[in-house]
């Protein structure tokens, strides 16, 4: 057996990754949109069932949920943001959030979201929510469709273990050590896992992953809680 | 399963329309490699060696309408075998910074102002043509052969002048010291092959999986196939490499010298060592008097006497590695049957005693004759793609000519006059500057003693890769009679103090051949036109040389009197390379890179035709012609299975013996302590290196968005204790301090490496924080290569 045939298809699969550079990938697609798009790429492994989950397909969908509805396409909010009715309903659009973000995170959604254009979103392969520990877009958040104190969970974050360096014979640690969340991307032998019960999807791994087709899948929380607390009431801790 | 082979056909059937396809749509599509151009594909594939380090990995570069749009792994390479690291995959968006340099440019006072390439020639040539002893020529490992072929012959054998040097001299001069006081000629004896067949793997100083991270994938593979490997890292941090290792050998600066010494001492002491190996092949030598690289003999005795002190707490005492430790590396030796491979860079290298650490390592491989067998070797790494290929084959060094000579040689000199065909008496005997010396002198005042006043940069980045910043590169300012010439792709650290700037074309964008850490010698061709008017360094050089020699220089013409760049077509017709328009008509490459190749001849480096490159991904010097017309590559020198000279019924020969018997030197030297060590004003030891994503000064890499927004900037690590003691959270800024500079930066404590109490690591390629401010320019005695590793320092919170 020769040298060459010993790399075996592993080899292939692992040079699979084909060095491509796709400058600004985003603002062409919503991440909504990769999300389905990559979801259905049949190579994956089914993903486990989590009420966090972006569901795979329409069946997964608890019936007469959300997707009959047109504000069913889920959209990645700033932290803090409770249930999606609730925000499109009582967000005012008044860019308190967007002008607060020290890391220009913020954007409006673009019109093709539908019923959710102009209202705040991130977009992580342009800018991230690195996670602050203050939340200014929370504390400026008047309507207070952003709260503190409650579940911060924006997305989950899942590795495509075919894409990623790590996995496919290189080596590569980034988006370990950028997560901002402690413990949300653990190593093992080098290869990086999600825990994701600590994952709040804020999309750093995403922006920071240098592989030549990126690695990292955001999927929007498809359900977020409602308000903890009352309209109206200051933001102040 | 069926399904998912299915759809890998389909994506293979569609994946290089979908890339190239991709890359200008701006749209997301899964790639998977088509070498084979497909039919329905526009996109035309090439190969190239890798621009970046000095692995040497093929890529298959993709083209479409003159513009690079894909990057693949290339399957058919004998070096990565189809993988590719992070910068590897990305390596063609160096091409498309926004900000390339597309015109010449002259200073003149605070503003550059574009000027023609007639002028700027002419410039270069005029500021040479009033005093051509006073210029120099500065260049690295980066440089193509064919680039640092004619440099070398335009300094060398055109203006007699030998102050050309290149960077590789911070980055490999100790290795090419030590490979010829042991061995008597440079470079690696084996391969990347004996990655594949070690038991044992000691990292010395080195962190492949960050700066050589195909190589160590070959390694981590064997692993995962099942294979036992032992792997050792001796190291002054814990690194990404650490975490794959068996064990982690904490060494302090300069400890590995005493670690050496300690495995030699044991295997004495045991009587482990390889009697055999040692009497056949090998002699004992140390420094007289007057150090020099041929040393004085010592007796086996008197070895094994100046030994006698290095027991394993000795070694403990200097290095700080646990005297088991050392035990255990000796034992590991002292087997025979186990395959124990050594590999180093810039730990070993950067070393104000880089040759001795050198030695001492070929020293226990030889003395426990682990060597000359696939696995069984010392083998030492280079960080540029043509490192060998062209600074240590080529010779672009202040002393060296091309195929392993010296200036200082009267008979070495006469053969190159006779192969450029210029006068006898052209080349000057005296060598010329090393690079401290050489900046050193152009940064001094020619009142004051400093006699260069004109100094050409091509292909690197001194403003930041320089030791002792201040010193050695920023005194240029407010000196205007010095000149300070740069061929460059983008504005970097040296473009900064440049008095003129010279476009240059880059990797794919000129032909080019690099030569890797495995003696393999890699060829490519132009792809795409350069921007603007950027064009070759190569071409430049010819062009400053023709004007010249219009100026009425006579180094510029040869012995008959014709210009000594003179190219001719297939039919014997000179072509005026000198002129752009021309310069393409014929492959001045090829016709350098055979001018060159009788030079590989004399000292058993024998290259191949020009034509043999281009079919191959790369060969490993020597490559002999055999009997039926095909040319083949040596992967292990010096033994007969596979080294054609070695002689009929030798198994090992070192056939350029400093000592002339065949035998190669296993030599003595004590440990002594770094050049600056912590102290009570400085108490922290600085070490500086690279990162995975950035390469070099990072003006490639910082400008592909993905490497830089996965590593956008410098930092200091710094270990817990220490940051808890000084008050230090990740992410504050801090001040880091030497005698000689300071610069802040923000702290990550527990990150990518983790330094020791009392240490702090510092990577070079950020040009916004420049860590050469603060490093020592003290240097090896006999390679003069800059330890950049061991630099006192304090370290202050600025604000967190």
């Amino acid at each position: 057996m020769t040298d060459n045939e010993k790399f075996s298809r592993r080899e292939m699969i692992r040079s699979g990754v084909l060095g491509r550079w796709i400058e600004n990938l985003l603002g062409q697609q919503s991440p909504a949109h990769d999300c389905q798009r990559d979801a259905h790429e049949p190579h994956l492994s089914p993903p486990p069932i989590s009420s966090r989950r972006y569901p795979e397909k329409a069946a997964d969908l608890p019936s007469g949920g959300p997707t009959r509805s047109r504000t069913s396409i889920p959209v990645l909010r700033p932290p803090g943001a409770i249930d999606e009715p609730s925000f499109l309903a009582e967000c005012t659009r008044c860019d308190a959030c967007l002008e607060a973000c020290p890391h220009d995170a913020i954007l409006h959604a673009p019109l093709r979201l539908r019923e959710a254009a102009g209202t705040p979103m991130i977009d992580p392969m342009r800018q991230p929510c690195w996670m602050c520990d203050d939340r200014p877009c929370i504390g400026a958040c008047e309507p207070g469709v952003l709260q503190h104190n409650r579940d911060d969970v924006m997305g989950t974050a899942r590795i495509t273990e075919e894409t990623c360096l790590a996995y496919t014979g290189s080596f590569c640690t980034v988006c370990v050590e950028q997560c901002p969340v402690d413990g949300a991307i653990t190593m093992t032998d080098g290869k990086p896992r999600i825990i994701e019960d600590k994952c709040t999807g804020c999309g750093v791994c995403q922006y920071v992953c240098p592989a030549p087709h990126n690695a990292i899948l955001l999927m929007p929380a498809l359900q977020r809680s409602v308000r903890t607390k009352p309209p109206g009431e200051v933001q102040h801790d | 399963m069926s399904t998912a082979t299915t759809d890998r056909r389909t994506f293979l059937k569609t994946a290089a329309l979908a890339s190239a396809t991709a890359a200008i749509a701006g749209e997301r599509a899964f790639g998977l490699p088509v070498l084979n151009n497909d039919a329905a594909s526009s996109v035309q594939w090439h190969k190239a060696p890798c621009r970046f380090c000095g692995t040497g990995c093929h890529v298959q570069v993709g083209v479409e309408d003159g513009k690079v749009v894909a990057i693949a792994g290339d399957q058919r390479a004998d070096v990565n075998k189809g993988l590719l690291c992070v910068k590897g995959y990305h390596v063609g968006m160096i091409l498309y910074g926004q900000d390339r340099l597309t015109t010449p440019l002259l200073r003149q006072g605070n503003e550059y102002v574009p000027i023609s390439w007639e002028q700027a020639i002419d410039t270069v040539a005029q500021r040479i043509m009033n005093a051509p002893e006073r210029f120099a020529f500065y260049g690295s490992g980066q440089w193509t052969i064919p680039e640092g072929f004619a440099a070398q012959k335009f300094m060398k054998g055109g203006l007699g002048n030998n102050h050309i040097d290149p960077n590789a001299r911070l980055c490999m001069a100790s290795a090419v010291t030590g490979f010829l006081a042991t061995y008597g000629v440079d470079e690696p004896a084996g391969c990347y092959a004996d990655l594949d067949n070690c038991d044992v793997l000691i990292m010395w100083g080195n962190n492949p999986a960050e700066m050589h991270p195909v190589l160590f994938s070959r390694v981590i593979d064997r692993r995962s196939r099942g294979d036992e490997i032992t792997l050792i890292d001796i190291s002054t941090r814990r690194t990404r490499t650490t975490e794959h290792c068996q064990h982690y050998l904490e060494m302090k600066g300069h400890g590995d010298l005493a670690i050496a010494n300690g495995i030699a001492h044991l295997l004495l002491k045991n009587d482990t060592y390889d009697k055999q190996f040692v009497e056949q092949y090998c002699n004992f030598r140390a420094q007289g008097d007057t150090p020099n690289l041929f040393g004085e003999a010592i007796s086996f005795d008197e070895y094994r006497k100046r030994m006698e002190k290095y027991t394993p707490e000795y070694v403990e005492d200097c290095s700080g590695v646990p005297a088991d430790k050392i035990r255990m590396l000796a034992d590991l030796f002292g087997r025979r049957d186990v395959r124990i491979t050594s590999l180093w860079c810039m730990g070993m290298n950067q070393h104000t005693a880089g040759t001795a650490i050198n030695c001492l390592v070929h020293g226990v491989h030889l003395l426990s004759g682990h060597f000359g067998k696939p696995g069984d070797a010392p083998t030492s790494l280079t960080g540029q793609p043509s490192a060998c290929g062209t600074v240590r084959e080529v010779g672009t060094l202040a002393h060296a000519l091309p195929g392993g000579r010296v200036v200082a040689n009267a008979e070495h000199r006469k053969q190159a006059e006779q192969y450029w065909n210029v006068p006898e008496g052209r080349i000057n005997p005296q060598p010329g500057y090393h690079t401290v010396k050489m900046w050193e002198q152009f940064c001094t005042p020619a009142s004051a003693g400093g006699d260069i006043d004109t100094l050409w940069v091509q292909v690197t980045n001194p403003g930041q890769t320089l030791p002792n910043l201040n010193k050695l590169f920023n005194a240029k300012k407010n000196q205007p009679e010095k000149f300070l010439i740069v061929s460059e792709v983008y504005p970097t650290a040296t473009t900064q103090l440049a008095d003129l700037i010279l476009p240059a074309a880059l990797w794919v964008e000129k032909n080019g051949i690099f030569g890797n850490s495995e003696r393999r010698t890699q060829q490519w061709f132009k792809m795409v036109d350069p921007p603007g008017s950027a064009r070759d360094d190569c071409w430049q050089t010819i062009a400053v040389a023709h004007r010249l020699l219009e100026l009425g220089h006579s180094g510029m013409r040869d012995r008959d009197g014709k210009f000594i760049f003179n190219v001719a077509d297939d039919n014997g017709n000179d072509v005026p390379a000198w002129e752009w328009e021309h310069y393409y008509d014929v492959n001045v490459d090829k016709a350098l890179f055979e001018e060159y190749r009788q030079f590989t001849r004399l000292k058993h480096k024998d290259l191949a035709p020009y034509e043999e490159y281009v079919r191959e991904r790369g060969l490993r010097w020597p490559v002999v012609q055999q009997d039926d017309g095909t040319w083949r590559e040596t992967k292990f020198r010096f033994v007969s299975f596979d080294d054609p000279y070695v002689e009929d019924g030798r198994d090992i020969q070192f056939y350029h013996s400093t000592t002339n018997d065949d035998r190669a030197q296993i030599w003595f030297y004590d440990w002594q302590p770094p050049a600056e060590v912590p102290d009570e004003s400085f108490p922290f030891m600085l070490t500086t290196g690279r990162v995975l994503e950035h390469w070099h000064s990072g003006t490639m890499t910082r400008r592909v968005g993905p490497l830089s927004r996965a590593m956008p900037r410098a930092y200091v690590e710094v270990n817990p204790d220490d940051a808890m003691t000084l008050g230090i959270k990740t992410g504050d800024m801090v001040l880091v301090e030497s005698r000689r500079g300071g610069i802040e930066l923000p702290a990550w404590i527990n990150g990518r490496g983790r330094p020791p109490r009392g240490t702090v690591f510092v990577p070079f390629f950020d040009e916004t924080v420049l860590i050469n401010d603060v490093t020592l320019d003290a240097h090896d005695p006999f390679s003069k290569q800059p330890d950049y590793k061991k630099s006192a320092v304090r370290v202050r919170k600025i604000s967190g």
